[in-house]
């Protein structure tokens, strides 16, 4: 097992290089003057100025692997370039950026996945009972909604009606607290910097902006969850080692909990992986229509903006989170079904 | 038999609601195991001699299965009355099952120790350790090679017939005075089979059981019953002792599976086969229930459905025209070829 892990993280280098082929070809797609132009916020600032010479100035009409080497140069040395749509340097907006996002993806992805396996085993458990089709309705209602139009609805609601839940990631009287010099920053996660600080007004108001966000990204993966828990713990409950578990005299709540659930979770496992794919597209969609200022948001600010330097960046951030989400579900499968062996 | 009764089945019926219908899977049908014998029930796919040993176990899926009427007296308690927390302290500890499929019995997440060991602890209230000292020991008896390393081995590094003879182990750990085998060597290979017969054989006898023997293989029940039912359609058709019942079969079905065996020492060109299938319980056929494929049924056997008669001191047979049956077999006639299903 830690052989099998140390290889995934030696062929990592590997896979983000290509990562970074594929995304500098795409941005190279652009023409020169295209991509001058992502450097000027006013037509007026190139008047008197000879566009051409800018160009050759800044190698932009270089062959497209000079200027691959001179970025992938900067990359080795931790310089990933100045992120024009952020205002910084690439590694400090990520950096800045990154906690808000992982306190985002926490609060959503474990009440996810818990609640999705609760529900899911109880759905197939009530199998056709009244419980069972109301979780179902449920969950094909949050499936089918695409998550801007329910982010959408959600603020619409809880913020337009009913002003209880803001958009953003603090009010501004929080925001002071924070910024204030007896204020630690021991996390960079609000909820639990103000729990560490005792600032109750921080907590409650850090966790009043992320209901929204998380709501919405919740209902559309609980669903999902839900409904691979309960297709699979139904199929498993109709095994033959249940049967024989049974007939042993184990109580109906140990079959259920021991001999059903640990197989059900195998398929579940499975699907965890494309989970957070999606999860990290919801995190870029959520974070726009709340205005969360997250990674997700630096990324759909950064390709609106045709910020190359940032768009490099971010495919690197994810694809870097992806393979490591990815090696801690093959891990986990392992542990679970003791007939995976990794090799 | 003047012995008292370990199991006495009477009237037993299991019926399935389902969509289509009501499925009568057993239809009223009465049979004893004594201490100490082995009872073969032997008939076709579909002839309910699985759902009678479910219903011993109260293991029949509810809904949509259900014991319609009937009482199963175990030891003077009748199962059908008893509560489920009472039903589970009989399970796996007075009665315990083994399956057909060993290859899917147990369960792929836990070790074959942890397996027979939980058995243990739920019906002997002993420690853990001493759980799994008896565990090892029950491995041994089966003749599991190792015991001490088996333990700790996940199902899917043993072969069917290991498989088979822990679930063999894990049945009789607790000392059960019926063991149920559900077609326990339908699945294995011929050496195989016989091995696990020979084992269950002395283990009888070692532990003092009583065996209920399921089965479709006539080959099995003169093996290793003392006395048989034949099942079809729901009801029990004869009943008598193993070596009676080869002797001097007396209803047409049985006389045709007998035939429909190959023997080494009669020169036949074919074989005789019962034609036909066995009827949809959905829709039975009025009168004697076999009268669609019984070359005899004449008449009344098309009206009225034949009791379960003594024929002669205890041989029990549900037909109203065996003694026709007698003067064919003198005649040395074969029934089925010789004179097709007349209807």
């Amino acid at each position: 097992m830690i052989n099998y892990i140390i290889r995934r993280f030696l062929i990592l280098p590997f896979i983000l290089f290509g990562v970074t082929i594929l995304v500098f070809s795409m941005i190279m797609m652009l023409g020169p003057y295209q991509r001058l132009s992502t450097y000027i916020n006013d037509p007026a600032q190139l008047k008197g100025q000879d566009m051409d010479k800018l160009i050759s100035k800044y190698g932009l009409d270089d062959p497209w692997y000079e200027q691959y080497s001179r970025w992938i140069g900067g990359v080795v040395h931790g310089d990933f370039g100045w992120s024009e749509s952020a205002g910084q340097p690439v590694t400090e907006a990520i950096f800045s950026r990154f906690p808000a996002t992982l306190e985002l993806a926490l609060f959503a992805v474990i009440p996810v996945v818990m609640g999705g396996i609760w529900l899911g085993v109880l759905s197939a458990v009530h199998h056709n009972q009244k419980f069972d089709h109301i979780i179902r309705i449920i969950s094909t209602i949050g499936w089918s909604f695409p998550t801007f139009v329910f982010g959408l609805l959600v603020l619409m609601i809880f913020y337009g009606v009913l002003g209880w839940f803001p958009p953003g990631r603090l009010s501004a009287d929080a925001a002071a607290i924070i910024r204030s010099a007896e204020f630690v920053r021991y996390t960079g996660l609000n909820v639990l910097d103000g729990i560490l600080n005792l600032e109750i007004n921080v907590v409650f108001d850090a966790f009043r902006h992320l209901i929204g966000p998380i709501v919405t990204l919740a209902i559309v993966w609980w669903s999902y969850i839900l409904r691979i828990t309960r297709s699979s713990m139904l199929e498993t409950l109709r095994k033959d080692y249940i049967r024989t578990a049974r007939a042993k005299g184990v109580a109906e709540k140990f079959v259920i909990n021991k001999h059903a659930r640990r197989n059900a979770l195998i398929p579940v496992v499975t699907v965890a992986g494309p989970m957070v794919l999606g999860l990290l597209g919801g995190v870029v969609i959520v974070e726009s229509v709340f205005g969360y200022r997250g990674i997700g948001q630096y990324a759909a600010q950064a390709a609106q903006q045709l910020d190359y330097s940032g768009i490099l960046g971010v495919a690197m951030y994810f694809s870097f989170l992806l393979i490591l989400i990815n090696l801690i579900v093959d891990v986990s499968y392992a542990v679970i079904d003791p007939r995976i062996r990794l090799e | 038999m003047s012995k008292e009764a370990l199991v006495e089945v009477k009237n037993l019926k299991t019926y399935f609601y389902t969509e289509e219908g009501v499925v009568k899977a057993v239809d009223g049908v009465d049979y004893e195991i004594y201490p100490g014998e082995t009872l073969g029930i032997v008939g076709e796919s579909g002839c309910g001699k699985s759902v009678t040993s479910l219903s011993i176990m109260r293991l029949v899926e509810s809904p949509p299965g259900r014991i319609e009427a009937g009482e199963i007296n175990f030891k003077g308690t009748d199962l059908t009355k008893l509560s489920e927390k009472e039903m589970r302290k009989i399970r796996g500890n007075d009665i315990s099952m083994i399956f057909q499929e060993p290859m899917t019995s147990l369960n792929p997440v836990y070790t074959v120790g942890d397996q027979i060991i939980e058995a243990i602890t739920l019906h002997k209230g002993v420690k853990r350790k001493e759980a799994r000292r008896q565990a090892i020991e029950m491995l041994q008896k089966v003749g599991i090679p190792l015991p001490e390393q088996r333990v700790d081995e996940y199902p899917h590094q043993l072969s069917g017939g290991m498989r088979q003879r822990v679930m063999i182990a894990m049945a009789l750990s607790c000392d059960p005075q019926l063991l149920i085998a559900d077609e326990p060597t339908t699945a294995l290979d011929v050496t195989i089979q016989a091995q696990i017969l020979e084992l269950m054989n002395s283990l009888k006898e070692s532990y003092g059981m009583a065996i209920m023997m399921i089965t479709h293989d006539l080959g099995v029940i003169a093996e290793v019953s003392d006395r048989v039912a034949v099942m079809y359609a729901g009801k029990v058709v004869e009943y008598t002792d193993v070596d009676t019942l080869f002797d001097d079969p007396k209803h047409p079905y049985t006389w045709g599976l007998m035939n429909s065996i190959p023997k080494l020492d009669k020169d036949v060109d074919r074989l005789e086969a019962i034609p036909g299938s066995v009827p949809s319980p959905l829709n039975f056929p009025e009168g004697c229930k076999f009268n669609t494929r019984c070359p005899l049924a004449k008449g009344k056997c098309y009206d009225v459905e034949p009791p379960l008669e003594d024929t002669d001191g205890g041989h029990m047979v549900r037909c109203w025209r065996y003694e026709h049956l007698e003067e064919i077999k003198k005649r040395g006639e074969r029934i089925y070829e010789d004179r097709g299903v007349q209807k």
